[in-house]
């Protein structure tokens, strides 16, 4: 049976770690037992190209959990690696058992596998650090489980697109697109709120910001060569445009009758209630965008006074409905 | 520890918990496995598999020493910590992605109105203490962010509940009905994927209920225990609504417009129509409650089956169209203004 990766890449991290001149190719070759299984003793003929993409996987792999590796010529031209204990060492950090404790509540609440196992990560490190482990984080935090939910498959690819500054392409379905539209976007940044995940960026095709929802990017997102050809901003505010979707900037006034008992939730936003002692209630409540499929809902149980265009748009639902 | 997920380790995921297994087991000759294992927030049996690979790791170009790592089931022993020179085994600095993925949870964590102040303070510090320890790593975690919602005041309630194990009485509204209704429930956990609801065994209906903080109208602690029957904890991560098979059906078409029905509702299947609609199928055991549905739709789509949740939908646009035509006709005869319809 082949040696498992992960015997292969711990050896390599503690040859790297351990050593304290660069080591070539050629004795890390030699030298860890995997490498030899898998390709022979140098020299082995046609064996080379496929060592040297194994040898290149495994460092981006060992960088990816953190290792800083340095690539350092010696005067004989040959290229030498070492992992130096002073770029690679955690800067002393001490934590009490309260903060512990949180941040151990923190470490459990992704649902996506790579960042589940990057927070478990960071947290075996502080362990190993001499992070205290008497407290139960969830005998501390009561009945609380925060979870963060990550269905989206697009999120992993924009993830590592944000971190690493690279343009993507994707296919995108606008809520009332029929096709999907493909979009070049320079990812900025991903933001859950409500429990859905959302990017912001630069939309190449439209030269300008865009806000997107990741449940509507059909396929797979792709990257593309290059550097960010707009300015990232300082702030990126995904929720203010999401919330304007959300018809939650109302910036006008609707007057509505409203059954008594029904409609808790008008109620709850209504800025001024009167009864009108028929069986109705009048109620002043924001209008933004959206009110009208959200007044639909309450079949009979509203009627719109005002405004006149507010009347005629759920109206008009309430006809293509009743046709069905 | 209920309603963790289960996933297969990759090789990247353990030989970063060896590096760090390495580093703490030096510290601690005879750890016992299962000490370190809860430790790591790992099983005792990842934690053997991580044994068991740890022997045929060294530093093996200086033509040395494997490390000599074994155990007798119960504790840990290694017998040449001097395989690794003293510096290789220090903590690791934190990599660009576990530094991120730590502290976007926690900004998130804090940011849950309901969390106890003592907490949130504990978190706050401990964010700048991982933010300065993790350095240049920590610049890519401004690119995710993570809000909670949750309504504070029942928050705090809920969980003081909880924690002193006493019963709730609420006043709790439900959009199926469209009513608002009074209820007594036991508490069990709180739970936040988006929304934050509260897990409770309700005394109205005797069964397990899931209830949505942002819908409780009204809320009181009682002095009764709280005394939920034993009942096994369900990994709530993939949704909270979970169909029952035995559920009915029900058939959904909708045209481009109201394709956000496969967004917001778990659904059994979503087959995809030539116009660039969808024929949705989802199983609910309360069909009537999608009612609101039908009548949001509008002419974005439509109810296929049952034939009577459609027909109710229908029914209930006329009589609001009637209602309209009423008092379009009253406003005329009273001459009071321009009727709309």
């Amino acid at each position: 049976m082949a040696i498992a990766k992960a015997e292969r890449l711990m050896n390599l991290a503690l040859c790297l770690l351990g050593t304290r001149r660069p080591l070539s190719k050629r004795e890390l070759r030699a030298s860890i037992e995997a490498y030899v299984e898998a390709f022979g003793p140098e020299g082995s003929p046609g064996t080379d190209d496929s060592f040297n993409r194994m040898f290149e996987r495994d460092k981006d792999d060992l960088r990816e959990l953190g290792l800083v590796i340095e690539t350092v010529e010696s005067l004989d031209g040959e290229v030498g690696y070492l992992a130096r204990r002073d770029s690679n060492r955690l800067p002393p950090i001490t934590l009490d058992a309260e903060e512990a404790a949180a941040l151990g509540l923190a470490a459990k609440v992704w649902q996506q596998a790579r960042l589940a196992g990057a927070a478990s990560g960071a947290l075996q490190k502080l362990r190993a650090a001499g992070l205290p482990e008497d407290v139960d984080p969830y005998e501390a935090h009561s009945a609380l489980e925060p979870r963060i939910p990550v269905h989206e498959a697009a999120f992993e690819p924009l993830m590592l697109a944000c971190r690493d500054r690279r343009p993507v392409v994707f296919d995108y379905r606008k809520a009332n697109a029929a096709q999907p539209e493909q979009r070049h976007v320079e990812p900025w940044a991903l933001e859950c709120w409500r429990g859905h995940w959302y990017l912001a960026g630069f939309d190449r095709d439209r030269g300008a910001e865009r806000v997107f929802r990741l449940s509507r990017i059909t396929g797979k997102v792709r990257s593309r060569g290059g550097k960010f050809t707009a300015p990232v901003p300082d702030v990126v505010t995904v929720r203010e445009t999401v919330a304007s979707w959300a018809g939650e900037t109302a910036d006008r006034t609707a007057v509505i009758r409203l059954r008594s008992g029904a409609g808790y939730p008008l109620r709850a936003r209504a800025t001024a209630v009167r009864e009108l002692g028929d069986g109705w209630d009048e109620l002043e409540i924001p209008y933004g965008h959206g009110l009208d499929a959200w007044l639909v809902e309450f079949g009979p149980d509203v009627i719109v006074r005002e405004p006149a265009e507010l009347r005629a748009d759920v109206v008009d639902r309430l006809r293509a409905v009743a046709r069905g | 520890m209920a309603g963790r997920p289960v996933r297969p380790t990759s090789a990247i995921d353990q030989t970063r918990r060896m590096l760090s297994l390495v580093t703490y087991l030096r510290e601690r000759p005879g750890a016992r496995i299962e000490d370190v294992a809860r430790a790591f927030g790992i099983s005792e049996d990842e934690l053997v598999s991580d044994l068991d690979v740890l022997p045929m790791c060294g530093t093996s170009f200086r033509g040395g020493d494997l490390l000599d790592i074994d155990t007798d089931g119960e504790r840990i022993w290694w017998h040449n910590p001097a395989a690794l020179g003293a510096d290789a085994a220090e903590p690791l600095r934190l990599a660009a992605d576990e530094a991120t993925a730590l502290l976007v949870a926690a900004r998130a964590v804090a940011t849950l109105p309901g969390l106890r102040e003592s907490d949130r303070q504990a978190l706050l510090r401990a964010t700048a203490k991982v933010e300065a320890a993790a350095g240049e790593a920590a610049g890519a975690s401004s690119r995710l962010s993570v809000t909670f919602e949750s309504e504070g005041g029942v928050f705090a309630d809920v969980d003081r509940a909880i924690s002193e194990r006493r019963r709730l009485w609420i006043r709790y509204y439900s959009p199926a009905r469209d009513e608002v209704t009074e209820r007594e429930i036991d508490p069990i956990r709180l739970v936040s994927v988006g929304h934050t609801y509260v897990e409770a065994w309700c005394r109205r209906s005797e069964a397990r209920r899931t209830f949505r903080l942002d819908r409780v109208a009204e809320i009181k602690i009682l002095d009764e225990p709280s005394a939920p029957p034993e009942i096994e904890l369900r990994d709530l991560s993939e949704a909270l609504v979970q169909p029952a098979a035995e559920d009915p059906e029900v058939v959904v078409e909708v045209g481009p417009g109201g394709r956000w029905v496969a967004e917001y509702y778990p659904h059994d299947s979503a087959e995809e129509l030539e116009d660039g609609g969808l024929r949705i199928t989802l199983r609910t055991p309360d069909p009537a409650s999608l009612r609101r549905l039908a009548l949001r739709l509008g002419r974005d789509g439509r109810i296929v089956s049952p034939p009577e949740l459609a027909e109710s939908a229908r029914r209930a646009a006329r009589e609001a169209l009637a209602a309209y035509e009423d008092e379009a006709a009253a406003r005329a005869a009273g001459g009071a203004g321009t009727a709309a319809v």
